[in-house]
């Protein structure tokens, strides 16, 4: 495989506003900062994940780079077939077409997102009936060979949706969304709506796939256990910004911002031996139309200073590769959750992704 | 050990629809205590929520429960106790009614759907605490703030009168236990209570819940589907599998030594923090079964690695005391209990 040198996405000062609009005329009297300068990058054959509780902007974010919204401002380019680098934020609806091939959606439900009237043959097979291939038997042959590849028997290519279970349908999905050949897939809580048994082989699969493919996955997700079995790097997101980046190993092992440590210390460990003393986080995620001033995570964080009540931190660059934007990162000794030790992951084309900062 | 609070025996709810029997619960028995937490626990379908609502007798049609008991240990007023028999009373009568919300505090995970969107809170609550006790209304309502006070509402004298979607889920599960500890209740029956939260509102529910217990001595049954959460919170822990209670027993039993192959297998799925990044998680083969299509003999045969054919497909295995409280139900440990002397 000989891929392009950098990153297949890179996400600079990504901002998402919508207008809260009152009265008759229907004036916009205030913005909510949905995404709020976000920036980051995915390599080749990489997963990231955005973690945040809800409102955080995960999902706005993961919108604005399909499209389906477009940024306020920001830019988000995105390395085409031929290796050139297009910016999707600002490219105009008709040309986004041949885009739309290359990065695909996962979805969390697997009810919602399958249209109960076709069969998983004409599912699977529509986007390529889309995208030009007009004879059937290519398209059958394709889909079977995508049904496979899921690990869905191919016989059941006729069959409806509603004959399969949650975690069949998930599948059915992911084969619908690898049917042309993507580079990037973004999936939205791709597991949560799964039972345990269940969300385990999708986890495999999509680790799998990857591998087999080169995939690149921008992972949106609320669990952190879940993310820390998919993914190279994870972004933390708080009130529409990334308050920290980092290797997977790094970030739950010594987190450097406040607010990941909370989050990390909140996740209930199945083993009634580690019950831990967790930190409780303080009242309420902040309003993102009426954020506090300075650090919008000061009026919750157990190490805030004046400082971080006058002044907006920025994300830099603490240790290598890793970022967080809180004032005093350097000077914490933030908790992470103790794994047992081992070498850490390879991460491809690290190395040449440092945009974090 | 003191006498349990409540106590399941062998409780059977099904549901006769247009065609079929589902057998939503079939034989599950547990035993709660005062001051402790029983965990209930099983993914979808395994029954864990329809044995909630029998115990609070709202099985809807076309359900009902067709056989074993739900002892409740009711105080009288002069401090005497008497058991009662849950299935045995008519499930709208004047007792039961007394003791759904009163005896018993309910719990849900959508608080938005079980808080009425057309009252305040306050109201709600003072309807609550008059309806279980006799206090005028301006008692029901300084008793309503000290409620929400005490489940960590801010401002409570000003969020009385707030609707419930003028609150945050957080706080609207807040105002949710409130409301069920309106009838002071001895059990607290929570069914899902943080599952629609995130993670964070989620620590501070558990606190909440775990401060309640230690502060009022309350019998919590605790019925999810997440197993951190188990691990957490509970004191005995029930493993449900399609209608029935596979294994139950202490929660460091259930957790280090499981002795169902399902338990063992459900532990080993879930995705941990503790997990090494991009680590493959150990599956269970298969998928949990349709309703109509239950599996004959023990319902979890054809997805477990040591099932032997011609035994687990064929017979219902029966419960073996592993433990003074561990029980599983499983042939491969009733074959050597047996042949042990």
């Amino acid at each position: 495989m000989s891929a392009p040198a950098g990153p297949l996405l890179e996400v600079q000062g990504l901002k998402k506003y919508f207008p809260i609009r009152k009265g008759l005329l229907r004036r916009v009297v205030g913005q909510v900062k949905a995404v709020d300068d976000v920036s980051f990058a995915i390599a080749p054959g990489e997963t990231l994940s955005l973690v945040g509780e809800s409102g955080c902007g995960k999902t706005t974010t993961a919108r604005c780079i399909l499209r389906a919204i477009k940024p306020t401002a920001g830019t988000i380019r995105f390395r085409t077939e031929d290796g050139r680098a297009v910016d999707v934020a600002a490219l105009p609806r008709a040309e986004l077409r041949p885009l739309r091939r290359r990065m695909q959606m996962i979805f969390q439900d697997p009810f919602g997102s399958l249209n109960p009237r076709m069969t998983i043959a004409d599912i699977v097979g529509e986007p390529l009936l889309v995208n030009g291939t007009r004879d059937a038997r290519e398209r059958r042959r394709r889909v079977a060979e995508l049904l496979d590849m899921v690990q869905l028997p191919t016989a059941s290519m006729n069959r409806f949706p509603h004959a399969f279970s949650g975690g069949q349908r998930q599948r059915i999905g992911i084969a619908r969304a690898l049917a042309l050949e993507p580079a990037l897939v973004v999936a939205d809580e791709p597991v949560s709506a799964l039972d345990v048994s269940v969300q385990a082989q999708i986890v495999n699969l999509l680790l799998d796939l990857q591998d087999r493919l080169g995939l690149s996955y921008l992972f949106v997700a609320h669990d952190l256990s879940v993310v820390k079995h998919m993914s190279h790097r994870v972004a933390v997101m708080y009130v529409g910004r990334i308050v920290e980046l980092a290797p997977t190993e790094d970030l739950f092992a010594r987190p450097l911002h406040p607010y990941t440590e909370a989050l990390l210390s909140a996740v209930p460990v199945p083993d009634p031996r580690r019950r831990s003393k967790r930190i409780v986080l303080e009242g309420e995620v902040a309003d993102p139309s009426r954020p506090p001033p300075g650090c919008a995570f000061h009026p919750r964080c157990r190490w805030a200073v004046e400082r971080c009540r006058r002044e907006v931190p920025a994300l830099r660059e603490i240790l290598p590769g890793r970022a967080a934007r809180c004032h005093r990162a350097e000077e914490l000794a933030l908790q992470g959750v103790a794994a047992p030790s081992h070498e850490p992951t390879a991460v491809p084309g690290i190395a040449s992704l440092r945009s974090a900062s | 050990m003191a006498e349990p609070i409540l106590e399941v025996r062998g409780l059977k709810t099904w549901y006769h629809p247009d065609e079929g029997v589902v057998r939503a619960v079939d034989g599950a028995s547990f035993e709660l205590f005062e001051g402790r937490t029983l965990g209930i626990v099983g993914e979808s379908g395994c029954g864990k929520s329809v044995t909630a609502r029998s115990i609070l007798r709202i099985v809807e049609r076309p359900g009902r429960i067709e056989g074993g008991s739900i002892l409740l240990r009711r105080r009288e007023p002069d401090g005497s106790e008497r058991l009662v028999d849950l299935v045995r009373l008519p499930a709208r009568g004047r007792e039961m009614r007394r003791i759904r919300g009163g005896e018993i505090g309910l719990v849900f995970q959508e608080p938005m759907t079980s808080l009425s969107a057309y009252h305040t809170i306050g109201n709600q609550m003072v309807e609550a605490i008059r309806l279980h006790g006799r206090f005028s209304k301006a008692e029901a309502r300084a008793r309503a703030i000290e409620l929400l006070r005490m489940v960590g509402v801010p401002h409570p004298e000003a969020r009385i009168d707030a609707y419930s979607f003028e609150l945050s889920g957080g706080l609207r599960q807040r105002v949710m236990i409130a409301l069920a500890l309106a009838a002071e209740p001895r059990i607290l029956l929570a069914d899902e209570p943080t599952t629609a939260l995130d993670v964070t509102t989620q620590a501070q529910i558990l606190d909440l819940l775990r401060r309640l217990q230690a502060e009022r001595g309350l019998a919590v049954l605790l019925i999810t589907h997440d197993m951190g959460v188990i691990a957490e919170m509970a004191d005995e822990v029930v493993v449900m599998y399609l209608g029935r209670a596979v294994e139950r027993g202490p929660v460091d039993a259930i957790f280090h030594e499981p002795a169902h192959p399902y338990t063992r297998a459900l532990l080993r799925s879930i995705p941990s923090v503790l997990a090494r990044p991009r680590e493959r998680l150990a599956t269970i083969a298969g998928s949990i079964p349709h309703p109509y299509g239950r599996p004959k003999g023990c319902p979890f045969h054809p997805r477990c690695e040591s099932a032997r054919p011609g035994l687990c497909d064929r017979a219902v295995p029966a419960e073996t005391r592993l433990g003074p409280r561990h029980v599983v139900a499983c042939f491969l440990h009733a074959e050597a209990a047996e042949s042990e002397p």
